[in-house]
């Protein structure tokens, strides 16, 4: 391939993103702030997502609430799995009705019975969450037990009784890559659910702001709430999933 | 610990018997659990199996009712069609004209992934106010990075052999186009139609209760404000069923079908 190819072709890509922002200029500046606020306001409004102690508390509660979903629904699904390999019986049930169940249940279906069942509260928000996250970490970790190196488990049983110690020595590192998987999956998706989580009964949450900086015509922070959420998202990949997948890589 | 594993392995073995007693137990439990619950509460917190029975009765009954669910189909309909589209049209450009592809596949592709897509619905709602363009246009921004990187890999996937053999045959660019890149993509499209398809009834229901005057989304809007929790587990389970049924009766066999006739084993 030539070598100056792969540059320009992302010069390129690159020009276009700043063309958009420029088309996003010229556009927001003939429109009303409530219709097309401009990149420059939206810009300043994702900044003060993050600084502004008014904001930043949303910002917070949207991002531990999503951490905290993710761990419960990893928890949660991991023992699905393990009940799935432990009953046979049960598998069936579990791949062939709770799986399809939850995962064609809709987000907003739960958030709206959460809304009905539930007080308002973090604990509310969490629920919603997990539900839909864990199908997502039941197909992973199922999977990495379906696939687990039997032989490599035979030779630990060779070398030692004790289950536990095999589990966290051979079991574990073995299904490491599918709880990354399940992880990386998760995570990804509890952003994007995390504001229809919030938009229904919460008091707190960047969904929580957004649909009240709709309410009052407030563009700006809809849009910068969005672009926060994308920030967050690629934060959370970089600086946790991604260190965590060369450390397991690694071994 | 072989011990786990031999119930692994058993898992597939599980007989017909025992797969009918575990799934008559399972929906036992849930039944009398719910009926139990449903008992202790008042309906509109969680209504009984004989409530939501009768209240999916009436929905399917009820012309004004159905017409929401066509109108959720439509809108459902128009988005895959023009998400597939625009997809297939980024992915073909990104292939063809290479200069394109990283534009299209590391700045286009990533930033309608990450995107949020109750942020597009309430974008949307004030560009098109509360109108069918609003979900249309959720639905379909929300799809179009599932074909985009779908396509992407059918293409990627193509059999560089077959390719220069078709060459070799015939130079008309068109004529390979049809006869060999389009069929080797197949598979891929049925897979595509196939999660488009599971994830646009969720996106549509969310996009229908914010942007929508119609649709099964609106109607989940209007049974929320009634506290007619009926009405809402009528919907939710409706709309279990219905995409169960046709990924099982539609998507799966049409992927299958595909792959078989298509796909690289059938070579």
């Amino acid at each position: 391939m030539n070598p100056l190819k792969r540059p320009a072709s992302l010069w390129l890509a690159d020009g276009l993103v700043v063309a958009a922002l420029a088309a996003w200029w010229l556009a927001a500046r003939g429109l009303p702030e409530f219709v097309l606020p401009g990149p420059v306001a939206v810009a300043q409004r994702l900044v003060a997502l993050f600084t502004d102690a008014d904001f930043l508390v949303h910002t917070l509660a949207s991002t531990l609430r999503v951490l905290v979903s993710v761990l419960v629904a990893l928890v949660i699904g991991s023992g699905l799995a393990l009940v799935q390999r432990a009953w046979p019986a049960l598998d069936w049930v579990l791949r062939g009705g709770v799986q399809p169940f939850l995962n064609s249940f809709p987000s907003i279906g739960w958030a709206i019975l959460a809304a009905i069942w539930f007080t308002p509260s973090h604990g509310s928000i969490v629920f919603v969450q997990v539900a839909i996250l864990i199908p997502f970490c039941l197909i992973n970790v199922g999977e990495g037990l379906r696939q687990l190196d039997r032989e490599a488990l035979e030779m630990a049983t060779s070398f030692t009784r004790r289950r536990v110690r095999i589990a966290w020595l051979v079991g574990l590192p073995l299904l490491a890559p599918y709880l990354l998987g399940a992880l990386r999956i998760s995570y990804g998706v509890a952003w994007k659910i995390a504001l229809v989580a919030e938009l229904l009964g919460s008091t707190s949450g960047l969904g929580y702001l957004m649909l009240r900086a709709q309410g009052s015509a407030d563009m700006t922070t809809v849009m910068a709430a969005c672009f926060a959420i994308i920030a967050l998202f690629v934060a959370g990949e970089r600086l946790i999933l991604d260190p965590l997948a060369r450390r397991f890589a690694a071994r | 610990m072989t011990g786990g594993g031999d119930a692994a392995y058993g898992a597939r073995d599980a007989t017909t018997r025992d797969k009918a007693l575990a799934a008559l137990v399972v929906v036992t439990i849930i039944g009398v659990a719910w009926s139990l619950a449903a008992g202790r509460v008042p309906p509109y917190i969680l209504p009984s199996p004989i409530e939501v029975g009768k209240s999916a009765l009436a929905f399917f009954t009820s012309a004004k009712q159905l017409g929401h669910l066509g109108a959720t189909l439509a809108h459902i309909g128009a988005a895959i069609a023009i998400a597939f589209v625009g997809g297939a049209l980024l992915a073909l450009a990104a292939h063809y004209a290479a200069w394109s592809a990283p534009a299209i596949h590391r700045r286009l592709s990533p930033f309608l992934n990450a995107f949020s897509g109750i942020g597009w619905t309430l974008l949307a709602v004030i560009w098109f106010g509360v109108s069918t363009a609003t979900v249309v246009f959720t639905i379909t921004v929300v799809l179009l990075p599932f074909a985009l990187v779908n396509l992407r890999e059918g293409l990627v996937a193509l059999d560089r052999e077959l390719l220069e053999m078709g060459e070799s045959f015939g130079r008309s660019r068109g004529r390979n186009f049809a006869a060999i890149v389009v069929p080797s993509l197949l598979p891929f499209a049925a897979a595509t139609l196939r999660i488009m398809f599971g994830v646009a009834w969720k996106v549509a229901l969310t996009a229908e209760l914010f942007g929508g005057s119609k649709g099964l989304g609106y109607l989940i809007n209007l049974a929320r404000q009634d506290y007619d929790t009926a009405t809402i587990f009528t919907v939710i389970l409706f709309i279990i069923v219905a995409v169960y049924v046709a990924d099982r009766v539609v998507f799966l066999p049409l992927e299958r079908y595909t792959s078989r006739h298509f796909g690289k084993a059938a070579r």
